[in-house]
């Protein structure tokens, strides 16, 4: 057990922020369309172009190949910097975090040599086809349907919840191409082109007012067998494999961007009159005491952040134990935003975007998403109450 | 940057587990042979400087001790002792200390109350010790001590109509620090123990057919449990480095680990008993004997209400 940062490490900490300070952009994120596209891919490029692109990707596919350790030291800088957007707020997310992973875990060569680097370089923006009006927690009981046909599948059916699908140009499917084997058993992993024709996309707007949200429509939409990662039918094992990237290090960012949000409101507290009308909220004994208790959780998060890097290096690979993470976060996230808005008074009247400084109630809004995104905060109990405590599986 | 224990510290933690299996049972008061052996392997002393008379380690080998006890639900006044030894050799009376070190005096815990103070453990005690801005030795026999019936069946309560006086006082501000990440190890303990107890018996308690902890009510709780137990071990790991190594976040971070640490073993020992069932509202179950004990050490060094206070006085962590 010890809290020293190597040397190395330390000058690695001198660059980032050194770095960060002369190239990170000062103008607020443009909320949607094709001007928020454009600024994400702008961001990417200008990381690719510092050497700072695909910080988790391994050298071999182009990446930075960081260590753990390095990868919470950049996000921390990039908290510290002051930016005016979130890290992990981009449609560049599933590209970098997703199917960009599970490309270097299970596609073949012509996949990984066409797709990453485009994917490095801020040149192309991926989206995910998994949930379906049917299949949400039980997203292995998917019905999008795929034939084959010749060299091609051909697609049909709905999936829904696919944030960026209209700035997307390609999206990582999951269909139905064996519908008589076992649920797990005959699902494929697809890489979609998404002008191919015959998708219909129709966007959803959010409680919090964002329209990045989609269902998509599949009208016999013909996809090449070459796009196929892995086997037919083994979709579900590739879907899995980067399962572990996830556990990992992709939400490393918001748990650090948490801490920083949580000073800044305990700053706040200090200027602004509380509830009484006379005094500063911090004043107040409620709010001063869930303040506190909110810094002592982060400080908390932090630690088991640390711990997760801490038992990856010693086996190789994230535990389950990272499912405990990301539960404590989604609902510490939430309580931070209840707080915030208790703490603003009239202000949580005003509705704000869901990003940038000094604002509270569009992020408030944003935070129903954090129990619910990527497994509901139900489904990471299971995992947790079964991967980590080995209770039973009962269904 | 690491919090998992090194191999020497898991050798540490694997004779103090054993110690305790063989000389404690869950539910039983502190016997001489616990204490005995406690204070053979050093434990008083475990993190003090070798030129005062303690075994040469660190607050993260301590805090790592005192989980253990925590999580056997251990009474006696491992915690009082191990204080007043550091406070009196940072005092300058190595007399005291050294007799606090070997096991052969006692301290007693002195906690302020509206109307005089709280002793616990006091019977037979040497000196008592109490904690405010600084760690401070008091003379239990200044005092009158009426005995009272304890919450915490094992360790004896007396109450006083005035504290008692001040004989000595630490000079070394980290003792303060030290007692916020001891008592916050104790309680991480405890979180730990009642996830462990619940988890046993989901697996092994059937219902409906099937082992209870199959149900997601039940097992949603233990997972619960289990995330704040996490959270509250790897905090008090992190407050411990940051003490032990004299960073300007230590306080920061020790009052972040109690609040989290109390909050943990005060919810899961009370989930603990509900996921038990009937069986756990018995005596003869020990599910309340951590619901007493996470209520009591809860209770210690100004609470949890005191520690809420100094965290938000504190600049932003490092």
């Amino acid at each position: 057990m010890n809290l020293d940062f190597s040397p190395a490490d330390e000058e690695f900490r001198d660059e980032a922020r050194t770095w960060l300070r002369e190239h990170l952009p000062r103008e607020p994120r443009p909320p949607e369309g094709a001007e928020m596209r454009a600024f994400d891919l702008a961001w990417q490029q200008t990381l690719y172009a510092g050497g700072w692109a695909g910080i988790n990707w391994p050298k071999e596919y182009g990446g930075r190949g960081l260590t753990d350790i390095q990868q919470m030291i950049w996000y921390s800088e990039f908290a510290n910097a002051d930016p005016p957007f979130t890290l992990n707020d981009s449609c560049t997310f599933v590209g970098n975090n997703h199917g960009g992973p599970t490309l270097m875990a299970c596609g073949d060569e012509d996949q990984k040599s066409f797709h990453l680097p485009r994917i490095l370089r801020g040149e192309v923006v991926w989206c995910q086809g998994f949930s379906e009006p049917g299949a949400g927690s039980d997203l292995a009981s998917l019905s999008t349907k795929a034939v084959v046909d010749g060299d091609e599948l051909v697609v049909t059916g709905q999936k829904i919840w696919t944030s960026y699908a209209e700035v997307a140009d390609y999206q990582e499917l999951l269909v139905r191409t064996d519908p008589s084997a076992p649920k797990h058993k005959g699902i494929t992993w697809v890489i979609c082109d998404m002008t191919t024709p015959g998708i219909d996309i129709r966007p959803i707007r959010t409680m919090a007012h964002t329209t990045d949200f989609a269902e998509v429509f599949y009208d016999e939409v013909r996809i090449p067998l070459s796009n196929v990662v892995g086997e037919p039918n083994e979709g579900w094992r590739v879907a899995m494999s980067t399962l572990s990237f996830e556990r990992g290090t992709a939400f490393m960012a918001d748990q650090i961007d948490l801490s920083a949000v949580v000073e800044d409101l305990i700053d706040l507290a200090r200027q602004r009159t509380g509830p009484d009308g006379r005094r500063p909220a911090i004043a107040d004994d409620e709010l001063a005491r869930r303040l506190a208790t909110a810094r002592a959780e982060v400080a908390a998060l932090g630690a088991m952040t640390v711990a997760g890097i801490s038992r990856t290096q010693r086996t190789g690979m994230p535990g389950p134990e990272g499912s405990m993470i990301r539960l404590f976060h989604g609902e510490l996230h939430q309580r931070v935003y209840q707080l915030a808005l208790d703490i603003i008074g009239v202000d949580a009247f005003e509705l704000t975007g869901i990003d940038g400084e000094g604002v509270w109630t569009g992020p408030f809004l944003q935070s129903f998403a954090y129990t619910i995104g990527g497994g509901t905060t139900d489904i990471q109990r299971n995992i947790v109450g079964e991967r980590v405590l080995g209770l039973p599986r009962v269904r | 940057m690491d919090l998992l224990p090194t191999d020497e510290q898991n050798e540490i933690v694997a004779s103090v587990r054993a110690v305790l299996d063989d000389r404690h049972t869950l539910g039983e008061p502190l016997g001489d042979e616990l204490w005995s052996a406690a204070a053979e392997q050093g434990w008083f002393g475990l993190g003090l400087r070798e030129e005062l008379g303690g075994v040469g380690y660190t607050l993260a080998e301590e805090a790592l001790l005192f989980v253990e006890l925590g999580r056997a639900g251990a009474p006696g006044p491992f915690l009082a002792t191990t204080v007043a030894a550091a406070a009196a050799a940072h005092a300058g009376d190595s007399e005291l200390a050294s007799s606090l070190l070997s096991g052969a005096a006692r301290a007693a815990w002195v906690e302020p109350g509206p109307a005089g103070a709280v002793v616990l453990d006091g019977p037979g005690a040497a000196v008592g010790v109490t904690v405010g801005e600084t760690v401070d030795l008091v003379d239990l026999g200044s005092v009158e001590r009426g005995a009272a019936p304890p919450l915490d069946e094992h360790t004896p309560l007396e109450r006083t109509t005035s504290m008692p006086s001040v004989v000595a006082s630490s000079g070394d501000p980290t003792d303060v620090v030290r007692v916020s990440v001891l008592l916050a190890a104790q309680l991480a303990g405890i979180a730990e123990a009642t996830t462990a107890q619940s988890v046993e018996y989901g697996k092994d308690r059937e219902q409906f057919g099937q082992p209870i902890g199959g149900f997601q009510a039940v097992k949603h709780r233990c997972a619960d449990m289990a995330v704040r137990a996490e959270a509250a071990v790897m905090q008090v790991r992190m407050a411990a480095l940051a003490t032990a190594d004299g960073r300007s976040d230590a306080r920061f971070h020790a009052d972040a680990a109690r609040i989290v640490a109390t909050n943990a073993a005060i919810e899961n020992a009370q989930w603990n008993v509900q996921n038990h069932g009937g069986i756990g509202f018995t005596w003869e179950h020990t599910a309340h004997r951590f619901v007493t004990r996470a209520r009591l050490l809860a209770g210690l060094a100004g609470g949890r209400y005191g520690a809420l206070a100094d965290l938000l006085e504190q600049p932003p962590a490092a």
